[in-house]
């Protein structure tokens, strides 16, 4: 609020500002023409009108009072200097001027002043000295009623800029921070939605291996396989969307949700089947069943299934045997296969996708990998993680 | 299908290169770039009441010194015809800008030119052959002014265009029918001035309004990242990454039917290649990000001139009041900026933590942050940002490259602790 409020005080006075210096000059126009006063006089309205504007420029620049004061003297002052040296009769051109002054480029002050109760004390100050000392100074002439009109309405202009764009403000604040605080639960959701689908990463795995497939334009998969599988993860994917609804026990059990209905699953079972499809048979061994929280067991089996997906593009051979082991503390995986091989310092283990896929998303539930392999003797992955 | 894979849609990639910020071209973020224009126009209908209240004023005003006049008309049903239709047109446009309420259509706009018009004509035919317009004009100069009804529907170029439009058509039938006296001069100018300035400062006024309601806007949007976990994806990040599930679902789904045939064509297989990367990458990658990343980089104004040096993410670590007074101070050092021209820019270095300094308070970590800027000098920066400063911690303010540098200690709680 404060913020806007002091956005609002910039505003006011740059309105003033551009307010008080078009009617300056306005009125200097008038007293361009030929004969408007006596020619010696302009040595003195001259620089007081070049007082007027800088005190005008300054105050758009900044909220001090001492402005809104410099204007106010120098006004009057000008406002003097003009009856005076046109008296007893004035020219049009001096009443043209004293009108400007008084009903327009001095009454910009009202807009700056209508901001807070102090400022309309000092607008009813401002008014009395402009409009009263005009009064006073031009009693004499024979257009003082529609000078006195003309100043009436004037300042009743300028006040009522001022007090509407002071007004519309806390209005306008009131709303933004209606948004604002619609925006602050927006992006909460959205940082609930996207860990939702960051979460579901097994899903994402089996999608991205299916993609991997794609890229390589799904030569040497089987397509009536390749194409099972795209209907199941596109039908995951759309689970996955459809999954805003509100119901709010699924997000967290999400991704084994969807998973359990269909026949390729979160169970290693089911990653043996995914890979069975594209000619890679697994031989599981040991402990058919692994109790872990559902963030380690997503870790778990997408390092294994990304190594099982390296056998089958890598090795050279069509089979792979994992084996499960688990103790008090700890679940570990052995995937195991006969294929060629490679030398680990040849081989970039980025460009496996191994540090980021493997090794990265070990890490992050407190597990651990370790690689061994020698060409010609194939290859073993040991895979850790907590339970 | 619906996605383009010449478009990069990492927000983090292309966020970090300023140069390609403009290529940011999410569908998310267009929407928000229009969704915050047309909140721009919050709070103008009111700003245009206003106006329209001016134009009342001056309309009785006007009228008054028309019925003043009334005996010195040649012929006052001219001056009455125009006054009528004026009010009519008033009053009709008043409620019409009610009705409508957010934008007036063109056919509208010119109907309602065309009456105002009308009005000038009508007046100007009832004083011609008085020979003074600056002196017995009242309807065409209020008719003028009436331009302020629609301030806040039409855009400045309309509103100022058309003003000057009447502005020279006043100016040169007073340049034509008036003998340019020194006695009749001043009430032409002045009649003009009156006529035409009230609009372009309506103009600038609702200018400044809209921008104050946009600058405003974009604060409290980015004030809402102060409440946001340590890493966060970020609002564009989130639906970039719905985007991408949405378009693999479509590709695999285009597989399933067949509407793709295996094997696929090289095009399709170089779609899901980067699509496949795209969503690595963000599965990855995504959650590295501090608040204080996605204030700035979602922030039109803190995005422009604002660069972050945060390699620990330390930031994260910032409780809401720290990161309140952090952000404040940040926007407040930018905000202030009086000239558009000047060219201020803040960075901010968080971190590193420097092991061998003790806390002493508790087990409070330490996280220094470096605040230093172009184009800011002490004596300029408002006294408000102090205290935001002094709600992050402590500090020490120095002067580097004739710019502001301000040193702060941030307490936070020790992350290992938690």
């Amino acid at each position: 609020m404060d913020q806007i409020l002091k956005e609002r005080d910039r505003l006011l006075h740059r309105t003033a500002r551009l307010y008080g210096l078009s009617f300056t000059i306005v009125s200097l126009l008038c007293l361009v023409v030929p004969g408007a006063i006596p020619p010696e006089s302009y040595l003195v309205v001259l620089p007081l009108y070049a007082l007027l504007a800088t005190a005008q420029y300054f105050l758009g620049r900044s909220r001090a009072v001492g402005w809104v004061i410099a204007i106010l003297a120098v006004g009057v002052a000008l406002l003097t200097v003009l009856t005076f040296v046109s008296s007893p009769n004035p020219t049009q051109a001096v009443a043209s001027a004293v009108a400007q002054l008084a009903a327009a480029s001095l009454a910009s002050l009202a807009i700056v002043l209508t901001a807070s109760p102090r400022r309309m004390i000092a607008l009813g100050i401002a008014v009395t000295v402009v409009v009263g000392g005009t009064i006073f100074l031009t009693i004499q002439w024979d257009s003082i009623l529609p000078m006195i009109a003309v100043m009436v309405l004037g300042w009743v202009l300028a006040t009522i800029v001022g007090v509407w764009v002071s007004a519309g403000v806390p209005q306008a604040a009131r709303r933004i921070a209606s948004i604002g605080r619609a925006h602050r639960a927006e992006r909460q959701a959205s940082e609930l939605e996207a860990q939702r689908r960051q979460g579901a990463r097994l899903l994402h795995d089996t999608v991205l291996a299916t993609l991997t497939l794609l890229a390589h334009s799904g030569v040497g998969v089987a397509p009536a396989a390749l194409q099972q599988q795209a209907a199941d993860d596109a039908k995951l994917l759309r689970q996955l969307r459809l999954g805003a609804t509100p119901t709010p026990q699924s997000s967290g059990d999400y991704n084994l949700e969807p998973v359990e209905e269909t026949v390729l699953g979160t169970t290693l079972e089911s990653v043996k089947q995914r890979f069975g499809r594209m000619g890679l048979e697994v031989s599981w061994h040991g402990t058919g069943q692994v109790l872990l929280p559902s963030d380690v067991l997503d870790a778990f089996l997408l390092a294994l299934a990304e190594c099982l997906e390296n056998v089958r593009r890598h090795s050279g051979v069509t089979e792979a045997h994992v084996t499960i082991v688990d103790d008090a503390t700890t679940v570990r995986a052995m995937i195991t296969d006969a294929g060629v091989g490679f030398t680990l310092d040849d081989v970039d283990s980025a460009r496996l996708g191994f540090k980021e896929s493997v090794v990265g998303r070990l890490k992050e539930v407190g597990g651990h990998a370790r690689l061994f392999s020698a060409p010609g003797s194939g290859t073993t992955v040991v895979l850790e993680v907590p339970r | 299908m619906s996605y383009n894979i010449n478009e990069n849609t990492l927000g983090t990639a292309i966020a970090s290169n300023r140069a390609n910020r403009a290529l940011l071209a999410t569908p998310g973020g267009k929407a928000r770039r229009q969704e915050s224009q047309h909140r721009a126009s919050l709070g103008t209908a009111f700003i245009g009441i206003g106006a329209a209240l001016v134009v009342g004023v001056r309309a009785i005003y006007g009228f008054a010194w028309f019925v003043s006049m009334w005996g010195e008309y040649p012929n006052p049903v001219w001056p009455l015809a125009a006054w009528i239709l004026l009010i009519a047109t008033l009053v009709t446009a008043f409620v019409t800008a009610r009705v409508i309420g957010d934008r007036l259509p063109d056919w509208m706009y010119l109907v309602f030119i065309a009456l105002l018009a009308l009005v000038v004509m009508l007046d100007l035919i009832a004083i011609w052959d008085l020979h003074n317009i600056g002196h017995y004009a009242t309807a065409s100069l209020t008719a003028t002014m009436a331009l302020l009804l629609v301030i806040t529907l039409r855009g400045p170029v309309d509103i100022l265009a058309t003003t000057a439009v009447f502005g020279v058509a006043i100016g040169g039938s007073m340049v034509v029918n008036t003998p340019l006296l020194p006695d009749t001069i001043p009430p032409q100018i002045t009649s003009l001035g009156f006529a035409v300035l009230p609009v372009i400062i309506g103009v600038s006024v609702v200018r400044g309004f809209r921008r104050m309601v946009q600058l405003e806007l974009d604060r409290v949007l980015v004030q809402s990242t102060v409440s946001a976990p340590r890493f966060a994806v970020g609002m564009l990040a989130s639906e970039e990454l719905a985007r991408l599930d949405l378009a693999a679902e479509e590709l695999l789904d285009s597989v399933a039917t067949g509407r793709n045939p295996l094997p696929l064509k090289p095009k399709i297989a170089s779609i899901a290649a980067s699509l496949a990367t795209e969503l690595r990458l963000h599965l990855i990658e995504g959650r590295r990000e501090t608040w204080l990343y996605h204030a700035i980089s979602e922030s039109e104004m803190l995005g422009r001139s604002v660069t972050l040096v945060d390699r620990g993410s330390l930031a994260g670590l910032l409780d809401a009041n720290q990161r309140d007074g952090l952000l404040s101070a940040i926007w407040l050092l930018l905000s202030d900026n009086v000239k558009a021209t000047t060219d201020r820019t803040v960075q901010v270095q968080v971190g590193p933590i420097d092991a061998a300094v003790e806390s002493g308070i508790g087990h409070k970590l330490l996280v220094p942050i470096v605040v230093t800027t172009t184009g800011v000098t002490r004596n300029r920066v408002d006294p408000s940002t102090w205290d935001a400063i002094r709600r992050a911690g402590r500090y020490s303010d120095s002067t580097q490259n004739a710019s502001l540098r301000v040193d702060i200690e941030c307490f936070v709680d020790n992350p290992a602790d938690m």
